[in-house]
Protein backbone atom coordinates (compact mmCIF):
# COMPACT_ATOMS: atom_id res chain seq x y z
CA UNK A 1 0.00 0.00 0.00
CA UNK A 2 1.61 3.56 -0.66
CA UNK A 3 2.51 5.62 2.06
CA UNK A 4 1.10 8.96 -0.22
CA UNK A 5 -2.33 9.91 0.98
CA UNK A 6 -4.18 12.31 -1.29
CA UNK A 7 -6.28 13.46 1.35
CA UNK A 8 -3.17 15.36 2.80
CA UNK A 9 -3.49 13.93 6.42
CA UNK A 10 -5.86 12.68 8.82
CA UNK A 11 -8.55 14.94 10.77
CA UNK A 12 -7.31 16.87 14.10
CA UNK A 13 -9.22 15.40 16.83
CA UNK A 14 -10.99 18.01 17.69
CA UNK A 15 -13.04 17.78 14.65
CA UNK A 16 -14.94 14.56 14.18
CA UNK A 17 -15.46 14.67 10.24
CA UNK A 18 -18.62 13.40 9.23
CA UNK A 19 -18.34 10.71 5.88
CA UNK A 20 -21.09 11.92 3.73
CA UNK A 21 -23.90 9.68 4.06
CA UNK A 22 -24.09 6.61 1.57
CA UNK A 23 -20.47 7.73 0.64
CA UNK A 24 -18.88 4.23 0.73
CA UNK A 25 -21.94 2.97 -1.57
CA UNK A 26 -21.53 5.38 -3.99
CA UNK A 27 -17.61 5.02 -4.28
CA UNK A 28 -17.84 1.54 -4.62
CA UNK A 29 -20.40 2.19 -7.52
CA UNK A 30 -17.91 4.64 -9.40
CA UNK A 31 -14.80 2.48 -8.44
CA UNK A 32 -16.38 -0.90 -9.66
CA UNK A 33 -17.19 0.67 -13.03
CA UNK A 34 -13.99 2.18 -13.80
CA UNK A 35 -12.21 -0.91 -12.89
CA UNK A 36 -14.68 -3.25 -15.09
CA UNK A 37 -13.64 -1.34 -17.53
CA UNK A 38 -10.06 -1.88 -16.78
CA UNK A 39 -10.61 -5.50 -16.05
CA UNK A 40 -13.11 -6.53 -18.64
CA UNK A 41 -16.58 -7.21 -17.94
CA UNK A 42 -15.94 -10.89 -17.50
CA UNK A 43 -14.41 -9.89 -14.37
CA UNK A 44 -16.57 -7.82 -13.02
CA UNK A 45 -16.40 -10.30 -9.73
CA UNK A 46 -13.00 -9.14 -9.65
CA UNK A 47 -13.45 -5.31 -9.74
CA UNK A 48 -16.16 -5.69 -6.84
CA UNK A 49 -13.59 -7.70 -4.67
CA UNK A 50 -11.08 -5.06 -4.76
CA UNK A 51 -13.29 -2.17 -4.05
CA UNK A 52 -14.70 -4.15 -1.01
CA UNK A 53 -10.93 -4.49 -0.40
CA UNK A 54 -10.26 -0.78 -0.34
CA UNK A 55 -13.61 -0.16 2.01
CA UNK A 56 -12.14 -2.72 4.67
CA UNK A 57 -9.02 -0.89 4.51
CA UNK A 58 -10.65 2.44 5.28
CA UNK A 59 -12.04 0.12 8.17
CA UNK A 60 -9.21 -0.87 9.95
CA UNK A 61 -7.26 2.75 9.68
CA UNK A 62 -9.24 5.30 9.76
CA UNK A 63 -10.76 4.98 13.38
CA UNK A 64 -6.94 5.00 14.49
CA UNK A 65 -5.84 7.48 12.52
CA UNK A 66 -8.76 9.96 11.37
CA UNK A 67 -10.95 10.13 8.48
CA UNK A 68 -9.41 11.83 5.95
CA UNK A 69 -10.32 15.56 4.49
CA UNK A 70 -11.20 13.86 1.35
CA UNK A 71 -12.77 10.38 2.13
CA UNK A 72 -13.41 9.50 -1.60
CA UNK A 73 -10.32 10.36 -3.14
CA UNK A 74 -8.83 8.26 -0.44
CA UNK A 75 -11.21 5.48 -1.49
CA UNK A 76 -10.20 5.78 -5.25
CA UNK A 77 -6.65 5.67 -4.87
CA UNK A 78 -6.46 2.62 -2.60
CA UNK A 79 -8.94 1.32 -4.82
CA UNK A 80 -6.39 1.77 -7.90
CA UNK A 81 -3.18 0.47 -5.75
CA UNK A 82 -5.30 -2.77 -4.71
CA UNK A 83 -5.90 -3.04 -8.63
CA UNK A 84 -2.37 -2.64 -9.50
CA UNK A 85 -1.32 -5.22 -7.35
CA UNK A 86 -4.09 -7.76 -8.64
CA UNK A 87 -2.80 -6.90 -11.99
CA UNK A 88 0.96 -7.24 -11.55
CA UNK A 89 0.11 -10.79 -10.00
CA UNK A 90 -2.53 -12.26 -12.65
CA UNK A 91 -1.26 -13.60 -15.63
CA UNK A 92 -4.54 -13.21 -16.97
CA UNK A 93 -3.84 -8.82 -17.27
CA UNK A 94 -0.46 -9.43 -19.45
CA UNK A 95 -1.94 -7.78 -22.18
CA UNK A 96 -3.82 -5.19 -20.83
CA UNK A 97 -0.69 -3.37 -19.73
CA UNK A 98 -1.24 -0.24 -21.82
CA UNK A 99 -4.90 0.47 -20.02
CA UNK A 100 -3.50 -0.17 -16.92
CA UNK A 101 -0.61 2.41 -17.51
CA UNK A 102 -2.77 5.04 -18.34
CA UNK A 103 -5.44 4.55 -15.50
CA UNK A 104 -2.68 4.94 -12.84
CA UNK A 105 -1.32 8.07 -14.47
CA UNK A 106 -5.05 9.33 -14.38
CA UNK A 107 -5.81 11.81 -11.37
CA UNK A 108 -2.09 10.64 -9.50
CA UNK A 109 -1.99 12.80 -5.71
CA UNK A 110 0.18 15.58 -8.40
CA UNK A 111 -2.51 15.72 -11.06
CA UNK A 112 -3.59 19.47 -12.17
CA UNK A 113 -6.98 20.64 -11.82
CA UNK A 114 -7.77 20.02 -15.96
CA UNK A 115 -6.25 16.18 -15.26
CA UNK A 116 -8.30 16.04 -12.33
CA UNK A 117 -11.45 17.34 -14.59
CA UNK A 118 -11.01 14.94 -17.22
CA UNK A 119 -10.58 12.34 -14.54
CA UNK A 120 -14.02 13.28 -13.07
CA UNK A 121 -15.55 12.89 -16.58
CA UNK A 122 -14.14 9.42 -16.90
CA UNK A 123 -15.59 8.20 -13.78
CA UNK A 124 -18.91 9.30 -15.06
CA UNK A 125 -18.53 8.00 -18.71
CA UNK A 126 -17.32 4.53 -16.90
CA UNK A 127 -20.52 5.06 -14.80
CA UNK A 128 -22.65 5.58 -17.73
CA UNK A 129 -20.85 2.72 -19.36
CA UNK A 130 -22.08 0.87 -16.75
CA UNK A 131 -25.36 1.68 -16.81
CA UNK A 132 -25.88 0.89 -20.54
CA UNK A 133 -24.26 -2.57 -19.46
CA UNK A 134 -26.70 -3.53 -16.39
CA UNK A 135 -29.59 -2.22 -18.46
CA UNK A 136 -29.10 -4.10 -21.33
CA UNK A 137 -31.83 -5.81 -23.63
CA UNK A 138 -30.74 -8.83 -23.12
CA UNK A 139 -31.34 -9.32 -19.66
CA UNK A 140 -34.57 -9.58 -18.14
CA UNK A 141 -36.05 -6.45 -16.55
CA UNK A 142 -35.77 -7.41 -12.56
CA UNK A 143 -32.13 -8.66 -13.46
CA UNK A 144 -31.60 -5.32 -15.12
CA UNK A 145 -32.50 -3.25 -11.74
CA UNK A 146 -30.72 -5.85 -9.22
CA UNK A 147 -27.55 -5.49 -11.50
CA UNK A 148 -27.58 -1.75 -11.11
CA UNK A 149 -28.44 -1.80 -7.57
CA UNK A 150 -25.63 -4.21 -6.84
CA UNK A 151 -23.04 -2.81 -9.41
CA UNK A 152 -23.91 1.13 -9.65
CA UNK A 153 -25.19 1.83 -6.31
CA UNK A 154 -22.87 -0.46 -3.87
CA UNK A 155 -26.19 -2.05 -2.75
CA UNK A 156 -25.64 -5.43 -0.85
CA UNK A 157 -27.37 -8.53 -1.57
CA UNK A 158 -29.21 -8.79 1.33
CA UNK A 159 -30.27 -4.78 0.84
CA UNK A 160 -31.18 -5.65 -2.38
CA UNK A 161 -33.58 -8.48 -1.09
CA UNK A 162 -35.00 -6.16 1.35
CA UNK A 163 -35.64 -3.64 -0.78
CA UNK A 164 -37.57 -6.18 -2.86
CA UNK A 165 -39.36 -8.15 -0.03
CA UNK A 166 -37.66 -11.34 -1.94
CA UNK A 167 -34.55 -13.71 -0.38
CA UNK A 168 -31.56 -13.38 -0.83
CA UNK A 169 -30.93 -16.40 -2.10
CA UNK A 170 -33.47 -15.09 -5.36
CA UNK A 171 -31.76 -12.19 -5.94
CA UNK A 172 -27.82 -13.64 -5.61
CA UNK A 173 -29.39 -16.21 -8.37
CA UNK A 174 -30.47 -13.28 -10.37
CA UNK A 175 -27.28 -11.58 -10.33
CA UNK A 176 -25.48 -14.69 -11.14
CA UNK A 177 -27.61 -15.70 -14.67
CA UNK A 178 -27.11 -12.19 -15.45
CA UNK A 179 -23.71 -11.89 -14.60
CA UNK A 180 -23.36 -14.70 -16.91
CA UNK A 181 -25.23 -13.78 -19.88
CA UNK A 182 -23.05 -10.68 -20.06
CA UNK A 183 -19.86 -12.64 -19.88
CA UNK A 184 -21.41 -14.79 -22.60
CA UNK A 185 -22.49 -12.20 -25.01
CA UNK A 186 -18.72 -10.18 -24.71
CA UNK A 187 -20.37 -6.44 -24.57
CA UNK A 188 -18.22 -4.35 -25.64
CA UNK A 189 -17.08 -0.96 -23.54
CA UNK A 190 -17.74 1.47 -25.54
CA UNK A 191 -20.76 3.53 -25.06
CA UNK A 192 -23.23 2.79 -28.24
CA UNK A 193 -24.08 5.91 -30.43
CA UNK A 194 -26.14 6.70 -33.23
CA UNK A 195 -29.27 4.67 -33.27
CA UNK A 196 -28.14 2.09 -31.06
CA UNK A 197 -27.72 4.48 -28.78
CA UNK A 198 -31.30 5.92 -28.62
CA UNK A 199 -32.46 2.16 -28.20
CA UNK A 200 -30.34 1.31 -25.45
CA UNK A 201 -31.61 5.17 -23.94
CA UNK A 202 -35.07 3.72 -23.59
CA UNK A 203 -33.58 0.94 -21.80
CA UNK A 204 -32.27 2.39 -19.38
CA UNK A 205 -34.53 5.08 -18.81
CA UNK A 206 -37.28 2.18 -18.66
CA UNK A 207 -35.17 0.05 -15.85
CA UNK A 208 -34.11 3.43 -13.88
CA UNK A 209 -38.42 4.12 -13.73
CA UNK A 210 -39.21 0.35 -12.69
CA UNK A 211 -36.13 1.20 -9.90
CA UNK A 212 -37.80 4.36 -8.75
CA UNK A 213 -41.10 2.56 -8.81
CA UNK A 214 -40.28 -0.34 -6.50
CA UNK A 215 -39.08 2.26 -3.98
CA UNK A 216 -41.97 4.76 -4.41
CA UNK A 217 -44.63 1.65 -3.87
CA UNK A 218 -46.50 1.94 -0.48
CA UNK A 219 -44.96 -0.40 1.39
CA UNK A 220 -46.40 0.52 4.93
CA UNK A 221 -44.35 2.28 7.67
CA UNK A 222 -40.76 4.01 7.50
CA UNK A 223 -38.96 1.79 4.59
CA UNK A 224 -35.88 3.69 4.28
CA UNK A 225 -34.23 1.34 2.20
CA UNK A 226 -37.29 1.63 -0.52
CA UNK A 227 -37.07 5.40 -0.19
CA UNK A 228 -33.06 4.48 -0.76
CA UNK A 229 -34.34 3.34 -4.34
CA UNK A 230 -36.12 6.84 -5.12
CA UNK A 231 -32.94 8.24 -4.33
CA UNK A 232 -30.61 6.14 -6.43
CA UNK A 233 -33.11 6.12 -9.57
CA UNK A 234 -32.84 10.38 -9.05
CA UNK A 235 -29.14 9.89 -8.90
CA UNK A 236 -28.21 7.62 -11.79
CA UNK A 237 -30.82 9.96 -13.76
CA UNK A 238 -29.06 12.92 -13.28
CA UNK A 239 -25.76 11.69 -14.32
CA UNK A 240 -27.96 10.35 -17.54
CA UNK A 241 -29.09 13.96 -17.88
CA UNK A 242 -25.84 15.59 -17.63
CA UNK A 243 -23.70 13.24 -20.02
CA UNK A 244 -23.45 14.32 -23.69
CA UNK A 245 -24.87 10.57 -24.31
CA UNK A 246 -27.83 10.70 -22.48
CA UNK A 247 -28.62 14.51 -22.31
CA UNK A 248 -32.26 13.59 -24.21
CA UNK A 249 -35.31 15.73 -23.33
CA UNK A 250 -36.86 12.24 -22.31
CA UNK A 251 -33.80 11.90 -19.85
CA UNK A 252 -35.23 15.14 -18.26
CA UNK A 253 -38.62 14.38 -18.28
CA UNK A 254 -38.03 11.35 -16.46
CA UNK A 255 -35.75 13.10 -13.97
CA UNK A 256 -38.24 15.74 -13.88
CA UNK A 257 -40.88 12.88 -12.40
CA UNK A 258 -38.52 11.51 -10.31
CA UNK A 259 -37.99 14.48 -8.03
CA UNK A 260 -41.72 15.58 -8.30
CA UNK A 261 -42.43 12.42 -7.18
CA UNK A 262 -39.21 11.84 -4.80
CA UNK A 263 -40.01 15.77 -3.47
CA UNK A 264 -43.14 14.12 -1.33
CA UNK A 265 -42.34 10.79 -0.53
CA UNK A 266 -41.27 12.49 3.30
CA UNK A 267 -45.02 13.66 3.91
CA UNK A 268 -47.10 9.98 2.79
CA UNK A 269 -46.58 8.39 5.53
CA UNK A 270 -47.55 9.45 8.95
CA UNK A 271 -45.90 8.59 12.47
CA UNK A 272 -47.38 5.43 12.98
CA UNK A 273 -46.76 4.13 9.51
CA UNK A 274 -50.24 5.05 8.40
CA UNK A 275 -50.73 5.43 4.31
CA UNK A 276 -51.79 9.29 3.77
CA UNK A 277 -53.50 10.26 0.14
CA UNK A 278 -52.26 13.40 -1.45
CA UNK A 279 -55.41 15.17 0.19
CA UNK A 280 -54.28 15.24 3.64
CA UNK A 281 -50.38 15.18 3.07
CA UNK A 282 -48.84 17.69 4.95
CA UNK A 283 -47.26 20.02 2.11
CA UNK A 284 -44.81 22.25 3.70
CA UNK A 285 -42.98 19.03 3.89
CA UNK A 286 -42.09 19.04 0.61
CA UNK A 287 -39.49 19.23 -0.48
CA UNK A 288 -39.07 22.33 -2.08
CA UNK A 289 -35.69 22.00 -3.46
CA UNK A 290 -36.55 18.91 -4.96
CA UNK A 291 -39.57 20.51 -6.60
CA UNK A 292 -37.84 23.25 -7.97
CA UNK A 293 -35.07 20.84 -9.68
CA UNK A 294 -37.98 19.14 -11.01
CA UNK A 295 -39.69 22.05 -12.60
CA UNK A 296 -35.73 22.71 -13.53
CA UNK A 297 -35.70 19.61 -15.83
CA UNK A 298 -39.62 19.73 -16.66
CA UNK A 299 -38.86 22.96 -18.63
CA UNK A 300 -35.49 21.05 -20.08
CA UNK A 301 -37.92 18.37 -21.28
CA UNK A 302 -39.02 20.53 -23.54
CA UNK A 303 -36.26 21.91 -25.78
CA UNK A 304 -36.68 19.80 -28.81
CA UNK A 305 -40.18 18.21 -29.90
CA UNK A 306 -40.08 15.07 -28.48
CA UNK A 307 -43.02 14.19 -25.90
CA UNK A 308 -42.89 10.96 -24.49
CA UNK A 309 -44.68 9.11 -21.54
CA UNK A 310 -42.44 10.86 -19.07
CA UNK A 311 -43.08 14.07 -20.55
CA UNK A 312 -46.51 13.60 -19.92
CA UNK A 313 -46.71 11.76 -16.07
CA UNK A 314 -44.23 14.51 -14.86
CA UNK A 315 -46.65 17.07 -16.23
CA UNK A 316 -49.45 15.80 -13.91
CA UNK A 317 -46.67 15.71 -10.98
CA UNK A 318 -45.91 19.02 -11.40
CA UNK A 319 -49.77 20.38 -11.86
CA UNK A 320 -49.65 18.64 -8.06
CA UNK A 321 -46.51 20.09 -6.54
CA UNK A 322 -47.65 23.48 -7.74
CA UNK A 323 -51.00 23.26 -5.98
CA UNK A 324 -50.47 25.12 -2.59
CA UNK A 325 -53.62 22.91 -1.66
CA UNK A 326 -55.83 19.90 -2.66
CA UNK A 327 -58.38 22.38 -3.25
CA UNK A 328 -56.26 24.12 -5.37
CA UNK A 329 -55.26 21.54 -7.96
CA UNK A 330 -55.26 22.73 -11.67
CA UNK A 331 -57.41 19.42 -12.40
CA UNK A 332 -58.23 20.01 -16.19
CA UNK A 333 -55.25 20.51 -16.76
CA UNK A 334 -54.30 16.62 -15.08
CA UNK A 335 -57.25 15.80 -17.41
CA UNK A 336 -56.09 16.54 -20.60
CA UNK A 337 -52.36 15.48 -19.87
CA UNK A 338 -54.54 12.37 -18.98
CA UNK A 339 -56.03 12.13 -22.34
CA UNK A 340 -52.74 12.41 -23.98
CA UNK A 341 -51.43 10.16 -21.86
CA UNK A 342 -54.42 7.02 -22.73
CA UNK A 343 -53.77 7.88 -26.19
CA UNK A 344 -49.97 7.14 -25.93
CA UNK A 345 -50.59 4.17 -23.38
CA UNK A 346 -53.42 2.43 -23.26
CA UNK A 347 -53.11 0.26 -20.17
CA UNK A 348 -56.16 0.28 -18.12
CA UNK A 349 -54.33 1.63 -15.01
CA UNK A 350 -53.73 4.74 -16.72
CA UNK A 351 -57.46 5.12 -17.62
CA UNK A 352 -58.23 4.70 -14.06
CA UNK A 353 -56.43 7.08 -12.91
CA UNK A 354 -57.97 9.17 -16.11
CA UNK A 355 -61.00 8.39 -14.47
CA UNK A 356 -59.89 9.92 -11.02
CA UNK A 357 -59.18 13.37 -12.96
CA UNK A 358 -62.16 13.17 -14.72
CA UNK A 359 -64.24 12.75 -11.87
CA UNK A 360 -62.07 15.85 -10.30
CA UNK A 361 -63.24 18.09 -12.99
CA UNK A 362 -66.93 16.55 -13.87
CA UNK A 363 -68.36 14.88 -10.73
CA UNK A 364 -68.57 10.92 -9.66
CA UNK A 365 -71.50 10.19 -11.86
CA UNK A 366 -68.96 11.69 -15.36
CA UNK A 367 -65.98 9.68 -12.86
CA UNK A 368 -68.43 6.42 -13.02
CA UNK A 369 -68.87 6.29 -16.68
CA UNK A 370 -65.38 6.76 -17.29
CA UNK A 371 -64.07 3.57 -14.97
CA UNK A 372 -67.08 1.80 -17.41
CA UNK A 373 -65.52 3.13 -20.63
CA UNK A 374 -62.02 1.54 -20.17
CA UNK A 375 -61.19 -0.39 -23.17
CA UNK A 376 -59.58 -3.64 -21.74
CA UNK A 377 -61.60 -3.09 -18.16
CA UNK A 378 -61.35 -6.81 -17.27
CA UNK A 379 -57.46 -6.91 -16.72
CA UNK A 380 -58.58 -4.36 -13.80
CA UNK A 381 -60.77 -6.96 -12.42
CA UNK A 382 -58.45 -8.57 -9.72
CA UNK A 383 -56.55 -4.97 -9.08
CA UNK A 384 -57.94 -3.63 -6.02
CA UNK A 385 -57.70 0.05 -6.32
CA UNK A 386 -60.63 -0.42 -9.19
CA UNK A 387 -62.92 -1.27 -6.48
CA UNK A 388 -61.14 1.53 -4.04
CA UNK A 389 -61.62 4.19 -6.97
CA UNK A 390 -65.35 3.18 -7.72
CA UNK A 391 -66.28 3.11 -4.10
CA UNK A 392 -65.28 6.91 -3.44
CA UNK A 393 -67.43 7.82 -6.29
CA UNK A 394 -70.24 5.85 -4.54
CA UNK A 395 -69.42 7.34 -1.45
CA UNK A 396 -69.15 10.90 -2.91
CA UNK A 397 -72.96 10.20 -4.80
CA UNK A 398 -74.18 9.31 -0.93
CA UNK A 399 -74.76 5.59 -2.12
CA UNK A 400 -74.21 4.26 1.10
CA UNK A 401 -74.58 0.50 0.29
CA UNK A 402 -73.14 0.69 -3.06
CA UNK A 403 -69.93 2.16 -1.57
CA UNK A 404 -69.44 -0.25 1.36
CA UNK A 405 -69.64 -3.16 -1.20
CA UNK A 406 -66.97 -1.73 -3.35
CA UNK A 407 -64.51 -1.41 -0.59
CA UNK A 408 -65.28 -4.44 0.88
CA UNK A 409 -64.35 -6.13 -2.33
CA UNK A 410 -61.05 -3.99 -2.27
CA UNK A 411 -59.97 -4.93 0.86
CA UNK A 412 -60.64 -8.53 0.13
CA UNK A 413 -57.97 -7.76 -2.95
CA UNK A 414 -55.46 -6.04 -1.58
CA UNK A 415 -52.15 -7.81 0.35
CA UNK A 416 -50.09 -4.93 1.56
CA UNK A 417 -50.86 -4.35 5.18
CA UNK A 418 -50.64 -0.70 4.87
CA UNK A 419 -53.36 -0.33 2.25
CA UNK A 420 -55.64 -3.06 4.05
CA UNK A 421 -55.28 -0.67 7.09
CA UNK A 422 -55.97 2.16 5.08
CA UNK A 423 -59.44 0.50 3.33
CA UNK A 424 -60.45 -0.91 6.59
CA UNK A 425 -60.25 2.66 8.10
CA UNK A 426 -61.84 4.48 4.75
CA UNK A 427 -64.72 1.11 5.01
CA UNK A 428 -65.50 1.84 8.89
CA UNK A 429 -65.92 5.54 8.09
CA UNK A 430 -68.08 5.13 5.49
CA UNK A 431 -70.41 2.38 7.43
CA UNK A 432 -70.45 4.46 10.36
CA UNK A 433 -70.81 7.70 9.51
CA UNK A 434 -72.05 6.98 5.79
CA UNK A 435 -70.89 10.44 4.85
CA UNK A 436 -68.80 11.54 2.43
CA UNK A 437 -65.81 13.06 4.91
CA UNK A 438 -63.17 12.82 2.16
CA UNK A 439 -63.43 12.87 -1.26
CA UNK A 440 -60.53 11.10 -3.25
CA UNK B 1 7.66 5.57 45.59
CA UNK B 2 4.92 6.76 44.19
CA UNK B 3 2.10 4.56 42.97
CA UNK B 4 -0.20 7.62 42.03
CA UNK B 5 -0.03 6.50 38.68
CA UNK B 6 -3.28 4.82 36.91
CA UNK B 7 -2.60 1.26 35.67
CA UNK B 8 -3.01 0.70 32.04
CA UNK B 9 -4.82 -2.35 30.45
CA UNK B 10 -4.17 -3.76 27.11
CA UNK B 11 -7.24 -4.20 24.26
CA UNK B 12 -6.69 -6.88 22.37
CA UNK B 13 -8.61 -6.86 19.25
CA UNK B 14 -9.15 -10.45 17.94
CA UNK B 15 -10.54 -11.77 14.40
CA UNK B 16 -9.52 -10.42 11.22
CA UNK B 17 -12.40 -11.62 8.97
CA UNK B 18 -15.54 -10.13 10.69
CA UNK B 19 -16.46 -7.63 8.10
CA UNK B 20 -16.73 -9.98 5.49
CA UNK B 21 -19.64 -9.35 3.22
CA UNK B 22 -20.38 -6.36 5.16
CA UNK B 23 -21.90 -4.31 2.81
CA UNK B 24 -20.34 -0.62 1.64
CA UNK B 25 -23.13 0.82 3.94
CA UNK B 26 -22.65 -1.54 6.99
CA UNK B 27 -18.60 -0.59 6.36
CA UNK B 28 -19.07 2.93 6.48
CA UNK B 29 -21.71 2.91 9.32
CA UNK B 30 -18.85 0.70 12.10
CA UNK B 31 -16.49 3.04 10.25
CA UNK B 32 -18.47 5.87 11.92
CA UNK B 33 -19.67 3.98 15.06
CA UNK B 34 -15.71 3.28 15.66
CA UNK B 35 -13.98 6.30 14.78
CA UNK B 36 -16.43 7.84 17.21
CA UNK B 37 -15.48 5.62 20.00
CA UNK B 38 -11.72 6.48 19.56
CA UNK B 39 -12.07 10.09 19.41
CA UNK B 40 -14.43 9.65 23.15
CA UNK B 41 -11.83 7.54 24.71
CA UNK B 42 -9.15 10.41 23.49
CA UNK B 43 -10.93 13.16 24.77
CA UNK B 44 -11.28 11.29 28.20
CA UNK B 45 -8.20 10.51 28.49
CA UNK B 46 -7.95 7.28 28.48
CA UNK B 47 -6.68 6.35 25.64
CA UNK B 48 -2.91 6.19 25.64
CA UNK B 49 -2.49 4.69 22.37
CA UNK B 50 -3.51 2.58 19.97
CA UNK B 51 -2.99 1.46 16.62
CA UNK B 52 -3.99 -1.48 13.67
CA UNK B 53 -1.87 -4.31 12.69
CA UNK B 54 -1.58 -4.78 9.10
CA UNK B 55 -2.30 -9.14 8.53
CA UNK B 56 0.62 -9.72 6.04
CA UNK B 57 3.65 -10.90 8.13
CA UNK B 58 5.40 -13.39 9.11
CA UNK B 59 5.68 -16.15 11.73
CA UNK B 60 8.50 -17.54 13.69
CA UNK B 61 8.89 -20.81 15.35
CA UNK B 62 11.45 -23.24 16.63
CA UNK B 63 10.45 -26.43 14.35
CA UNK B 64 13.18 -28.58 13.21
CA UNK B 65 15.30 -25.39 13.23
CA UNK B 66 13.90 -21.83 13.03
CA UNK B 67 11.41 -21.18 10.73
CA UNK B 68 9.63 -18.71 9.21
CA UNK B 69 6.45 -18.46 7.10
CA UNK B 70 3.69 -16.48 5.93
CA UNK B 71 0.93 -15.50 8.73
CA UNK B 72 -1.55 -14.60 9.94
CA UNK B 73 -3.70 -15.13 6.78
CA UNK B 74 -6.89 -13.24 6.84
CA UNK B 75 -9.33 -15.81 8.09
CA UNK B 76 -8.69 -15.98 11.30
CA UNK B 77 -10.99 -15.37 14.74
CA UNK B 78 -7.84 -15.52 16.65
CA UNK B 79 -5.10 -13.24 14.71
CA UNK B 80 -4.67 -9.72 16.39
CA UNK B 81 -5.90 -6.50 14.45
CA UNK B 82 -5.40 -3.87 16.71
CA UNK B 83 -4.72 -2.80 20.08
CA UNK B 84 -5.65 -0.17 22.77
CA UNK B 85 -3.46 1.03 25.67
CA UNK B 86 -5.68 2.07 28.61
CA UNK B 87 -4.95 4.56 31.50
CA UNK B 88 -8.19 3.96 33.81
CA UNK B 89 -8.77 3.40 37.25
CA UNK B 90 -9.37 -0.62 37.54
CA UNK B 91 -9.96 -3.59 35.07
CA UNK B 92 -13.76 -3.62 35.30
CA UNK B 93 -13.43 -0.14 33.91
CA UNK B 94 -11.26 -1.63 31.37
CA UNK B 95 -14.02 -4.02 30.65
CA UNK B 96 -16.88 -1.89 29.95
CA UNK B 97 -14.68 0.40 27.64
CA UNK B 98 -13.96 -3.07 25.81
CA UNK B 99 -17.94 -3.83 25.57
CA UNK B 100 -18.31 -0.45 22.85
CA UNK B 101 -16.19 -2.08 20.32
CA UNK B 102 -18.51 -2.08 18.04
CA UNK B 103 -17.12 -5.03 15.86
CA UNK B 104 -18.63 -7.05 18.51
CA UNK B 105 -21.89 -7.63 17.02
CA UNK B 106 -20.35 -9.48 14.42
CA UNK B 107 -18.21 -11.92 15.94
CA UNK B 108 -14.88 -10.02 16.77
CA UNK B 109 -13.32 -10.43 20.40
CA UNK B 110 -11.63 -8.26 23.19
CA UNK B 111 -9.09 -9.60 25.37
CA UNK B 112 -8.25 -7.35 28.06
CA UNK B 113 -5.32 -7.69 29.49
CA UNK B 114 -3.59 -5.72 32.74
CA UNK B 115 -0.04 -4.33 31.76
CA UNK B 116 1.89 -5.51 34.56
CA UNK B 117 3.63 -3.28 36.96
CA UNK B 118 6.89 -2.68 37.54
CA UNK B 119 6.49 -4.39 41.66
CA UNK B 120 8.25 -1.87 44.40
CA UNK B 121 10.70 -4.44 45.38
CA UNK B 122 12.27 -3.88 41.33
CA UNK B 123 12.63 -0.77 42.41
CA UNK B 124 14.50 -0.64 45.82
CA UNK B 125 17.06 -3.09 44.29
CA UNK B 126 17.48 -0.60 41.22
CA UNK B 127 18.13 2.24 43.90
CA UNK B 128 20.53 0.15 46.21
CA UNK B 129 22.35 -1.01 43.04
CA UNK B 130 22.88 2.86 41.74
CA UNK B 131 23.89 4.16 45.23
CA UNK B 132 26.41 1.31 45.57
CA UNK B 133 28.21 2.64 41.83
CA UNK B 134 28.36 5.90 43.12
CA UNK B 135 29.77 5.05 46.18
CA UNK B 136 32.74 2.47 43.76
CA UNK B 137 33.17 5.21 42.01
CA UNK B 138 34.01 8.56 44.12
CA UNK B 139 36.55 5.68 46.12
Amino acid sequence: MTNSDPASGAQPPEEINHVVEHLFRHEAGKMVSTLTRIFGVEHLKLAEDVVQEALVRALQTWPYYGIPRNPAAWITQVSKNLALDVIRREKVFRNKEVAISRFMEESSASSTAEDSVLFGEQISNDSLWMMFMCCHSLLPQEAQVALALKTLCGFSIAEIARAFLTSEAAIAKRLTRAKQKIRDAGIPFELPAGEELTRHLDGVLQTLYLLFNEGYKASGGKNLIREELCHEGIRLGSLLAQHSVGNRPRSHALLALMLLNGARLPSRVDTDGNILRLKEQDRPCWDQGMIARGLYHLMRSTEGDEISEYHLQAGIAACHCAAKDYESTDWPRILSLYDLLTEMDDSPVVALNRAVAVSNVHGPKAGIEAVEAIRNREQLNSYYLLYAVLGEFEALLSNRQAAINYFRKSLDLATIKSEKKFLSKRLRSIEYHGSTLHSY
Amino acid sequence: MSTQTKPEYMLLFRGSDWHKGLSPEEIQQVVTQMYAWFDRLTKQGKLKAGQPLEFEGKIVSQNKGRSVVDGPFAESKEAIAGYFLLQVNSLDEAVEIARDYPALNYGATVEVRPVAPECSVNQILRQKSAEEELAQASV
